[in-house]
Parts: C-alpha cells; sequence; structure tokens
C-alpha cells in the first residue's frame, strides 16, 4: 500500500469529543423505533383502559344514584292513585331525596329505539314508571323501601342491582385483558431488545475488542454501551408516549367535531368526551420512563452477558 | 521482566499450540518475533498482550505473577502494554486524535489531562496535521503510525505488534520499523511479529523464532 499525502477535507473534521459508541447506527435506528412502537401500543392500551373504566364508573354512579318505581296497569286499580301513593311512600323513606313520574315523553323516548318514534301510545296500557333520587345512599335500607313500595297494587322496585353488577363484570374484564395485553407488550419489547441489542453488540464487536485491547474494563465497556441505550430507551419512550396523548387528542377531537352528531353522542354515552383525564395522562406518563428504564435495563443485563461470554 | 515458565497454551480441546515456553525478556530489549504461518506467533502475542491464560505453566509481567489474576490488577498490568495490529484496528468514527487519546479516556482521563501530550505525540509520528481527520481519509502508513501512537500513549512498558508492515509499502516498513526502534531507544520494551525476510536483514535485532510450539532466541 503506497502512503499519500491527502489535504483533510473540512466535512472530515468536527469539534468536542465524539462518543465511544457510535451515535447512530442502523441497529440503533431500528432499536429506537421499535421502543417508540412497543411505547405507544402501551400507553394506547393503558390509556383505552382508563377511558373504558373511568366511564364505567360513572355509568355505574349514575344507575346507582336512581332506583326506578314500576307501576303496573291493573284491572279495578286507579293507576294515577297507585302512582302517587308510591310516590309519597317512596318518599317517606330515609335517605331517598325526590322521587317522580316520567311524563309520555320521557316513556315515548326510551322505548323510541326499539318502537321508533312518532308511534300514538296512549292505546297501550304501558307500566308507569316513577324515577327516585337517592339523596343519602348511607342512610337507604333498600329492604325498606322495596317492602313500602310492594304495599302499593301493581309495584315493584327496580335497583338496576343485576345491571351494575354485569357492569362491574364486564369492567373488571376489559380493565384485567388490558393489564393482559400491556404485560404481553411489555414482554415482547423485553424479547425485542434483547434481540437488538445483541445485533447492536454483534455489529459493535470491533469497538468492543479494540476497548479490550487498549484496557478497558468490562464494567467500562457495559456503562458506554449503556448510556447509548438509555438514551434510545429514554427518546423512543417519550416520542411513543407524545404520540399516544397526540391520538387520543386527535381521537377527541374526531368525536366531538367531525362525526355526526348522532355517532358522537353514541360514542359519548360509552366514553364521556372521550378525554383521557389527568389519571389517563398520568397512567402514559408513568409508561414511558417504565418503557425507557426496561429497555435500558435489558439492555444493561444482555451487554453484560455478550461482555461476559466474549471474554471467558 | 517479562518471565515465562513451562507456558504451554490449547484452544480447547485441540491439539497445543505453544508447548513449555520458557524465556525471559529483558526490560529495554528489542525482538522479532518469527517463525513460519501457524507457528503461534498471534497465540504467543496474546499470552503477552494477557488477553488469554495459558493452558499450562505461569507468566510474570513487570514482576507480578499473573496466574489466578483478575479484575483491577490485571487490568492495571495489561495497561503497561500496547499493541499494534497489521489491519490497523483504528474505529472508524473517531478521529486520530479520539484514537490516539482512547487509551486515557477507558483510565478516565478527562480531555484537559491528556491533550497537549496526545497533540505532542501525534506531532512525533508525523500526523500533527491530521489529528482531526477520520481514518477512511488517512493513508495506510498514517493508520500505522496512529495505532503505533494509539499502543504508546499509556507509556507503555511493552509494545507488542502484529505484522505491522503487513498492509504498507517497502519504504513505509522501515520508516515504521525505526518509529518502533526509536521508542526502543527511549526504553520501551518491543516485541515485532514479522515474516518479511527483507526487515529482517536490514535490522539487527534479536529474534525469537517459534516453530513446531516451540521459541529459541537467535542474536
Amino acid at each position: 500500500m503506497t502512503e499519500t499525502v491527502q489535504a483533510p477535507p473540512q466535512k472530515e473534521r468536527r469539534q468536542g469529543t465524539a462518543p465511544i459508541v457510535p451515535v447512530t447506527s442502523v441497529a440503533s435506528r431500528t432499536l429506537m423505533l421499535l421502543v417508540t412502537i412497543m411505547t405507544f401500543l402501551s400507553c394506547v392500551t393503558v390509556g383505552s383502559v382508563v377511558l373504558i373504566q373511568k366511564s364505567a364508573i360513572g355509568w355505574s354512579a349514575d344507575v346507582g344514584r336512581e332506583v326506578t318505581i314500576e307501576i303496573r296497569p291493573m284491572a279495578g286499580e286507579v293507576i294515577e292513585s297507585n302512582v302517587r301513593t308510591a310516590i309519597s311512600l317512596a318518599e317517606s323513606v330515609p335517605g331517598i331525596g325526590r322521587a317522580r313520574v316520567l311524563s309520555q315523553d320521557e316513556v315515548e323516548g326510551l322505548l323510541a329505539p326499539w318502537l321508533g318514534r312518532g308511534l300514538d301510545l296512549t292505546n297501550l296500557k304501558l307500566p308507569q314508571l316513577v324515577v327516585v333520587e337517592i339523596a343519602e345512599p348511607q342512610a337507604l335500607d333498600v329492604g325498606l323501601l322495596s317492602r313500602t313500595i310492594a304495599t302499593v297494587p301493581g309495584a315493584s322496585l327496580e335497583t338496576h342491582a343485576a345491571w351494575r353488577q354485569q357492569l362491574n363484570v364486564m369492567t373488571g374484564t376489559v380493565v384485567v385483558s388490558g393489564l393482559l395485553v400491556l404485560a404481553l407488550i411489555l414482554l415482547a419489547t423485553i424479547l425485542a431488545v434483547v434481540f437488538a441489542t445483541r445485533g447492536t453488540m454483534a455489529s459493535s464487536r470491533e469497538i468492543v475488542d479494540v476497548l479490550h485491547f487498549i484496557g478497558a474494563s468490562n464494567q467500562f465497556i457495559a456503562s458506554e454501551f449503556q448510556k447509548r441505550f438509555l438514551t434510545i430507551g429514554v427518546t423512543g419512550g417519550a416520542i411513543g408516549g407524545v404520540a399516544a396523548l397526540m391520538f387520543f387528542l386527535a381521537a377527541s377531537l374526531v368525536v366531538s367535531t367531525v362525526l355526526p352528531s348522532e355517532s358522537s353522542a353514541q360514542l359519548g354515552a360509552l366514553f364521556g368526551r372521550f378525554a383521557l383525564g389527568l389519571d389517563g395522562i398520568a397512567a402514559i406518563l408513568i409508561i414511558v420512563p417504565v418503557v425507557g428504564g426496561l429497555t435500558a435495563l435489558t439492555s444493561r443485563l444482555t451487554v453484560r452477558r455478550f461482555l461476559e461470554q466474549i471474554s471467558s | 521482566m517479562i518471565q515465562f515458565e513451562g507456558v504451554g497454551l490449547s484452544y480447547g480441546d485441540g491439539p497445543p499450540v505453544l508447548k513449555n515456553l520458557s524465556f525471559r525478556i529483558a526490560p529495554g530489549s528489542f525482538h522479532f518475533l518469527t517463525g513460519p504461518s501457524g507457528s503461534g506467533k498471534t497465540s504467543l502475542l496474546r499470552l503477552l498482550l494477557l488477553s488469554r491464560r495459558p493452558s499450562a505453566g505461569r507468566i510474570v509481567m513487570f514482576g507480578d505473577d499473573t496466574t489466578g489474576l483478575s479484575g483491577d490488577r490485571l487490568l492495571a498490568i495489561r495497561r503497561r502494554i500496547g499493541i499494534v495490529f497489521q489491519e490497523f484496528r483504528l474505529l472508524d468514527h473517531l478521529t486520530t486524535f479520539e484514537n490516539v487519546a482512547l487509551p486515557l479516556r477507558v483510565q478516565g482521563l478527562p480531555d484537559s489531562a491528556y491533550r497537549e501530550n496526545v497533540t505532542e505525540l501525534l506531532e512525533w509520528v508525523g500526523l500533527g496535521q491530521r489529528m482531526e481527520a477520520l481514518p477512511d481519509v488517512l493513508s495506510g502508513g498514517e493508520k500505522q503510525r496512529a495505532a503505533i501512537a494509539r499502543a504508546v500513549i499509556s507509556k507503555s512498558e511493552l509494545l507488542l505488534a502484529d505484522e505491522p508492515t503487513g498492509n504498507v509499502d517497502p519504504e513505509l516498513s522501515e520508516r515504521l520499523m525505526h518509529l518502533f526502534a526509536e521508542l526502543n531507544k527511549m526504553g520501551t520494551t518491543v516485541v515485532v511479529a514479522t515474516h518479511e525476510t527483507s526487515l529482517l536483514k536490514k535490522f539487527a535485532v534479536p529474534r525469537m523464532v517459534l516453530k513446531d510450539g516451540e521459541v529459541r532466541f537467535h542474536d
């Protein structure tokens, strides 16, 4: 090989001391993209679980603040009189705030999803519904209320207990499923980070060998690589977290502004205003350092193992 | 003082590459390590670098028995040894200055503590104008001079070179050998593994000849 004298081009010069492990490489870019995607999926999962749980709690609380008295028409009975009696008796029970009968329009509104609008219901013998608002849930003896109402002919009490139980079971299932999905995503993240780290270490073998030859300890080499992986984990995690927050913000905007009002109302009934709220944002902000830390920890263990293997 | 006592080396269950080596290398000496291909020159250099442990015998480096040494004590001895390879082994993303300063960085020294020494050494090996250049734009001779500078920047007491002239032309080979001779005059013990007969003829340096796993010394 012949030695030649070349003037160094300007682009080969730089200021400051470069890190021993290169800042960017194909492997590190791949790892960052992977962490970003995994963080985004984790945050969307957690955010969705929080959203559903909050909505379910809201539904349950709304339903729990009321009970309904149903008064069926009976031969020989004046239903309006029985309604007034039921209202009076209900309001006399401790813990009950106010009781009122649903108007014809309200009843039609409730039946509209099944029977459609515009039907003349005056000839139908429909039960009368009395909505009873619970003012002090702790003071209310549901058994007493039920027994009191049972004295009115054709009246029965609906506490929505069965529906609330089903709702709780459904919510619990969604939360457990969400946590399971989150655990699987985190497990997949760990496995992917292990493979990506091994790839990075294999492609950086020359650096490791040179560092060994010049007297660097495994601890020093590991710390140089760990710094790089921590940066990748935190950066990828932050990008994924911000992307998830943007996703929920966009979803909220779409629900409130883009979708037709009926679709928006149905989604609103299910998920409220589709807003994460402080607890949802807090959950996402917790996920970001968890994924970043998990990446750094997994890489740390993988790097150490790699160094032990090549040193033995 | 470097002392080998009954040192043998095998890889796995394979036959011994080096057998029962016993010799001493005096401080400040200069030796060529020669022998046919596959005779174990690189293996012997690895033992001298303490990057491999012998299968048998013991190695005493600078007065310390290295048998069973590990951790910081082994690292402290290894940092007194520099090595140069045929293929240079500079890190492509670091400048000449950063490559040469690397042994000092791994010892935890800050840039300000070594800037002057590294600059001075690079001037001495003729790379004063190439300090900020990346290895990609250096010639073979410049790369090897940078590698030599890296090997001695920590004031190495022992400098090992594995076919250091294998990737440079004959004229430059001689210049590199003069550089090794200069370092030796300054007190560094030098062992250069080479099979280049022209260099062996030109430089009157004692030889360690490896053959069939055994070493013989020739003045």
